[in-house]
């Protein structure tokens, strides 16, 4: 008998087992109690409600919005790229600096990049109460270290006889260090940076639903009262602004610019780089953070961490990431090759977008309009959500590829859907797991929004131990969260480099 | 006896488990025109990154104006200039940035920013452009949209713009018609003023073709990581070129 051979194609199709063990807890828990609301919520998505005083509020929400997304984004761009020269080899070969310093800074980042952003979000509510600084300093610090790693990264990838070269002109060693990493960092600003302000807009609404302020806030408002029409306002507003925030910047081209907007322009971010740092130091020491003991509370835990409960929701969150994963890599391919037409990918393309605008916290209370909350429920919103996003990519990479070999398979009388699985999909699976294989790591991080509001894993834990001031336990949940995080991230890293 | 300009002393540079350089000394003076000359693989690029203190040798010393290299300071290094047979350009820049970027040792990080930026001044970049017979319509070009030729003068014109004391080049003809080939190794070898430019009056070529070897004053052959002649030119034989090739 023939051995079983894996390659990237089948390995994009196999996690769809996990639809199994879903499908039989989401089918037990299922009830129809929600019916008649779940029927009015899809109706208001058709018929929103428009009047001069929502339209008034809509206006309002957006407008926060787009300060907190936009000063997060601008600020965790400017310090992304400071610590991402600071965290690649380069800037320590040049300036002969000692190597471990790199170590240091990349063990700190890979920390607070582990801690999403609604769970810094949270500790600093409660520590600091709700303001419009907390959602930008929330979504800065792991902003700051996700983007300092795809800097990093980038620099990392610079010709090592290019280094040369320019380091044999015997500049000083801060010319030769900004004139190696100018072009990696501009190109990483337009490819990565950009899009960075889409996801700035997203994390802020999600903020918002824990009260921090914006759009999220008023979403949130609007499903507690049920009151879809005024929901589906807010959502088409989302819809709106992330649309026209994607148009304006495709047309932001740094090439093109005037000298004088070009000189103005880098005034303008080195001001704002003065001005937030100052203003987090003024934050962080002036404020008046009651409950913040002391240090000595935080280090001195009596939380069982090892009990049989804590246990139980590590492991829930750990096969939350895993199930919500499976659903993420293998649902977009799957979808596409059934509806493999024109119309078919419409429909996928409006539903994906759909699962996108939806923040995952209001698509998981949709979703217990019929079902009881559980861990399949919690890994259906997560993996739906993420498919949304893996879709995208996936379609606009096969819609750049050449049809060569589709239109050579078809003309040997090879059916459609074979034609593109093996003409088109074939070739590119392997970046597509390399990129779910990234898509993963925030799968992993996400899991404390849904913990949170499915009462599942560790992320419904550490609502409770936030709400009732338990710093010990916030902190050992945080140790297990980001330790969580960093395995996932190591192994994760692993297989990128296997795939690429 | 007067001090050489560069001066290599027992050098050997062992590269993996294979020696590329043996035991190499070599002193050169200033106003040298020299060739290196050698198959593929005999060690002429590694003998060029250990003169520009790129590679750093095993074994043996090496020293600049009298002065051990790991002793010298940024701005003398800068008297150093190398053209590298693989360009070594940046991409992403335009042609004129590139150049500029010959300028680092000499100018402030200030020129170093706006010269990223696009606003610093070109004005000296295109005379040492121009110099290589680039063309105006190439200056702001992305080196990626530029031919291989263009780009080689590009290189040139960034090594020379350095206005260093020695020049070191990695067979710096390759991409250039025969027309381009003359007039870029005048340019090189010939320190007339011409164009008003200040060009290295010391210079150590590595070249693979023979009837380029005029100009020059003092042939060096190299073979499996050693020199195996080292005379000035009139005294070049054809046995001398058999024992190479």
């Amino acid at each position: 008998m023939n051995k079983l051979k894996l390659n990237s194609s089948s390995i994009t199709f196999l996690p769809i087992l996990v639809c199994i063990p879903i499908a039989y807890e989401l089918l037990i828990n299922f009830h129809i109690g929600g019916i008649e609301l779940f029927k009015e919520f899809i109706i208001s998505a058709f018929n929103p409600k428009i009047n001069n005083e929502i339209i008034f509020t809509l206006v309002k929400r957006l407008n926060e919005t787009i300060i907190i997304a936009f000063f997060s984004w601008l600020i965790s761009i400017i310090f992304g790229v400071i610590f991402g020269i600071l965290s690649s080899e380069i800037f320590y070969q040049i300036l002969n600096l000692p190597i471990f310093l790199k170590r240091f800074l990349n063990l700190f980042l890979t920390f607070i990049r582990s801690i999403h952003e609604i769970i810094w979000g949270l500790i600093l509510m409660q520590i600091y109460g709700i303001s419009f600084s907390i959602g930008i300093i929330a979504i800065c610090i792991p902003y700051v270290a996700i983007n300092a790693k795809v800097f990093s990264e980038q620099i990392e990838n610079i010709n090592l006889k290019t280094i040369e070269s320019i380091k044999q002109i015997n500049g000083i060693k801060s010319s030769t260090l900004i004139t190696l990493v100018w072009a990696p960092v501009i190109e990483t600003f337009k490819n990565f940076g950009l899009y960075r302000l889409e996801c700035a807009i997203r994390s802020t609404t999600v903020l918002g639903l824990f009260g921090v302020g914006g759009i999220g806030t008023s979403i949130f408002l609007s499903f507690q009262t049920l009151n879809f029409q005024e929901l589906w306002t807010y959502l088409w507003g989302l819809a709106f602004l992330i649309i026209i925030s994607k148009e304006l910047l495709k047309k932001f081209n740094l090439s093109n610019t005037s000298k004088k907007f070009l000189t103005s322009f880098v005034i303008a971010l080195f001001c704002i780089s003065l001005f937030s740092l100052s203003f987090f130091v003024y934050f962080i020491f002036n404020k008046n953070a009651i409950p913040f003991n002391s240090i000595n509370n935080l280090l001195i835990s009596n939380f069982n961490f090892i009990s049989y409960d804590f246990l139980k929701l590590l492991l829930e969150t750990i096969v939350l990431c895993l199930l919500s994963t499976g659903i993420a890599i293998s649902f977009p391919p799957i979808f596409i090759l059934i509806l493999n037409n024109k119309v078919g990918i419409t429909i996928i393309r409006i539903i994906s977008f759909l699962f996108r605008l939806i923040p995952p916290p209001v698509l998981i209370l949709i979703l217990l309009m019929f079902n009881d909350p559980s861990i399949s429920l919690a890994a259906t919103t997560l993996g739906l959500h993420n498919a949304a996003i893996t879709s995208k990519l996936l379609l606009a990479n096969l819609h750049n590829q050449d049809n060569k070999q589709y239109i050579a398979m078809k003309s040997l009388g090879v059916s459609k859907r074979s034609s593109w699985l093996f003409g088109i999909f074939v070739k590119q699976a392997n970046s597509y797991l390399a990129y779910c294989a990234y898509r993963s790591d925030i799968i992993i991080r996400e899991t404390a929004i849904l913990g949170v509001i499915g009462s599942v894993g560790l992320g419904w834990q550490l609502q409770e131990s936030l709400s009732s001031f338990a710093w010990e336990e916030v902190i050992v949940i945080l140790f297990f969260y980001s330790s969580i995080a960093i395995i996932g991230e190591l192994i994760n890293g692993k297989i990128k480099s296997n795939l690429t | 006896m007067i001090n050489p300009l560069l001066e290599l002393k027992e050098v050997s540079y062992k590269n993996k488990n294979n020696f590329t350089l043996n035991k190499v000394s070599l002193r050169i003076q200033s106003g040298e025109k020299i060739a290196l000359l050698g198959k593929s693989g005999a060690g002429k690029t590694t003998l060029i990154s250990i003169l520009n203190g790129t590679l750093k040798p095993n074994k043996g010393r090496i020293k600049l104006f009298n002065t051990e290299f790991d002793k010298l300071n940024l701005y003398q290094k800068s008297k150093i200039s190398t053209i590298w047979q693989d360009l070594r350009l940046i991409e992403d820049l335009s042609a004129e940035q590139n150049v500029n970027c010959g300028l680092l040792a000499k100018q402030s990080f200030l020129f170093a920013f706006k010269n990223l930026l696009n606003i610093s001044s070109f004005n000296k970049a295109h005379q040492y452009m121009q110099v290589c017979n680039l063309k105006k319509s190439i200056f702001s070009k992305n080196i990626r949209k530029i031919s291989g030729g263009q780009k080689q003068r590009v290189a040139i014109a960034r090594s020379l713009i350095q206005e260093s004391n020695i020049l070191l080049a990695d067979e710096p003809f390759n991409n250039l018609d025969p027309k381009l080939t003359s007039n870029i190794k005048n340019l090189l070898l010939i320190t007339k003023n011409k164009n008003k430019i200040k060009v290295p009056n010391t210079t150590l070529i590595a070249l693979h073709r023979l009837d380029l070897l005029d100009g020059f004053n003092r042939i060096i052959g190299m073979k499996n990581g050693e020199i195996i002649f080292d005379l000035e030119k009139n005294k070049l034989k054809k046995n001398h070129l058999n024992k190479l090739y």
